[in-house]
């Protein structure tokens, strides 16, 4: 298998605080990958480094190959690396349908300039763009919400509009920020079918981060648990969970 | 009370309402659509007027180059604004924004030899020659008024503000509606998500801010053609204070509500000049002075009480984080 992601002996403190401290790992292509870790252990501000909202002290990132480090968030979001955030990011208020087309690549009518024109380039791409927001609004089921404003729906709702808002981006590799934390059971299990999709239906890698191993357990390739900000283990679900180190680390803290 | 009949009087305040809502547009794009809290956009009309003038009287450019040439040169200003302070948090970019207007009347009222000073544009060509920039919009607005025989030169330029202040309406109405203008409302509501989904933020709010600057340095043209003078007092902060009440006043992003807020504003705003009947005859001229700005603020707390939405507003939307 190869890598779609790499992570190389990253760095970044704040302050006197390593938050990362030589963290490596690897996202193999057509993988679900878990990072775990509890609370504090840097899962975050690596997220934030690979998705470029944070820079690296030291350490590469490089995505299909290419260095990413040193790329703005944008940048890397249009080059197939799209991340969500651990609370959904509902636009308020635009509506449903707004939040989802929002996210179409290429569309030319994203430039000023050509808006002066009203270019036919610009409504051909609208059109196949709403058609397609469509199709991911009802596979998410909130096609009937669609013309409402994103701020009316509830936290389960919000989560269900990022997986259909990152779907519509085109993406190649998705980062999940906690997509599970905050809601009830049974969406729970639903948003984990959502994710298993995002590999079997839209042929997208997964990297997600969550504190609780036992939730990911049942649909990761492979899990990367940190601590302290360095990488401790790395290996399949049930590898890792009987690694001494890992149940010493963080296993035998929680449980 | 003749005034309040006189159809002079209301032409003039018609004229001010549109120059109002020209630059009040440019706060619309920059707030109401992108979400930049912009207090200082005065400053970029005052670069306008005093880019024309200075372009025609010093450097001998017609009026009809030296115009164009300043709103580019106030879209430059809102560029290099940007460039400087947009990577601060709104909060901070507010207080600079505060800052620049201020600094840019004091440039102007103290670089003598280029802007004139604290006299104005009358001492543009210095102490010994009365200049005037305003020749060739004058014949301009007489022609203008002979070809579609208005009754006087007053409604001549009321129909020319109105004219360029609705187009751009329809303009900035449009604009929004566009892909474009979706990625501006996105940024609005969260500037993080938004660069998540590959969208370049800060491109956006530089596009932003230079649109809104042009349209200021445009209201900036007219006021300098209206008044035939200005000089640096005209571009007090109370000039951009007044723009937030009409963007306040109409509704916040949306494009029609720019002109129906200017228009009610400036009704206010000149309506409240002639309080010649009891009990603000009680009081003399100068209290009176004073008791019209009061009048003016509890008339404006009144409609953000019953319509904090604005006029055109939707109340729901408030609700929404």
């Amino acid at each position: 298998m190869t890598n779609l992601l790499e992570v190389r002996d990253v760095v970044r403190s704040f302050g006197g605080v390593r938050a990362v401290d030589r963290a490596s790992l690897d996202v193999g292509a057509g993988s679900i990958t878990s990072l775990i870790g509890p609370n504090g252990a840097g899962k975050s501000t690596l997220f934030n480094i690979v998705s470029g909202f944070l820079r690296a002290d030291e350490g590469t990132v490089s995505f299909e190959g290419r260095r990413i480090d040193r790329l703005p968030p944008h940048r890397i979001a249009q080059s197939g690396l799209v991340r969500t955030f651990q609370t959904a990011r509902a636009l308020g208020r635009m509506t449903v349908l707004d939040n989802v087309t929002l996210a179409a690549p290429r569309q030319p009518g994203e430039r000023l300039l050509r808006n002066v024109t009203r270019s036919r380039a610009t409504r051909l791409r609208e059109r196949d763009v709403r058609t397609r927001a469509h199709e991911l609004l009802a596979l998410v089921r909130l096609d009937g919400h669609a013309h409402e404003f994103a701020a009316t729906l509830s936290g389960g709702q919000r989560k269900l509009l990022d997986f259909a808002r990152v779907l519509m981006t085109e993406p190649r590799l998705v980062l999940l920020d906690e997509p599970m934390a905050g809601v009830n059971p049974v969406l729970r299990g639903e948003l984990l079918e959502h994710v298993v999709a995002l590999r079997e239906s839209h042929g997208v890698t997964v990297l997600l981060v969550e504190h609780d191993l036992e939730v990911v357990m049942g649909v990761s390739d492979q899990v990367v648990v940190m601590s302290d900000g360095a990488v401790i283990a790395t290996g399949p679900p049930d590898g890792v969970r009987s690694d001494a180190r890992v149940v010493d680390a963080y296993l035998g803290v929680e449980a | 009370m003749s005034v309040l009949t006189s159809g002079e009087f209301w032409a003039f305040v018609g004229v001010v309402a549109g120059i109002y809502t020209i630059l009040t547009l440019g706060l619309q794009i920059e707030f109401g659509y992108a979400g930049l809290l912009n207090f200082g956009h005065v400053a970029f009309m005052a670069i306008g007027s005093y880019t024309m003038a200075i372009l025609v009287v010093k450097s001998g450019w017609s009026m009809w180059l030296a115009a164009p040439a300043a709103v580019v040169a106030s879209a430059a200003g809102g560029v290099i604004l940007g460039l400087a302070t947009l990577r601060l948090r709104a909060d901070y970019f507010a207080i600079v924004t505060i800052a620049l207007s201020e600094i840019v009347r004091y440039i102007a009222t103290n670089e003598d030899r280029l802007t004139g000073g604290s006299q104005g544009t009358i001492n543009l060509a210095g102490a010994e020659e009365a200049s005037d920039y305003n020749g060739e919009w004058q014949r301009f607005q007489d022609w203008f008024q002979g070809a579609l025989h208005l009754g006087s030169k007053d409604v001549a330029m009321l129909v020319l503000v109105w004219a360029v202040a609705l187009a751009l309406t329809a303009l900035v109405a449009l604009s929004i509606r566009t892909p474009w203008g979706r990625v501006l409302r996105a940024i609005r509501e969260d500037e993080d998500a938004t660069r998540s989904l590959g969208k370049n933020v800060f491109a956006y709010k530089l596009q932003a801010l230079a649109l809104g600057s042009a349209l200021a340095g445009i209201a900036g043209l007219f006021y300098a053609w209206q008044f035939a003078f200005f000089s640096p007092a005209d571009f007090a902060p109370l000039l951009t204070f007044f723009a937030w009440m009409i963007l306040i006043l109409g509704g916040v992003g949306r494009a029609w509500a720019v002109p129906v807020g200017a228009l009610v504003f400036g009704v206010i705003f000149a309506g409240t000049r002639f309080f010649e009947f009891a009990p603000f005859t009680w009081f003399d001229s100068a209290e009176r002075a004073y008791l019209r700005l009061m009048v003016i603020g509890l008339v404006l707390i009144g409609l953000i009480l019953f319509r904090p939405q604005g006029l055109l507003g939707k109340r729901e939307e408030l609700v929404l984080e």
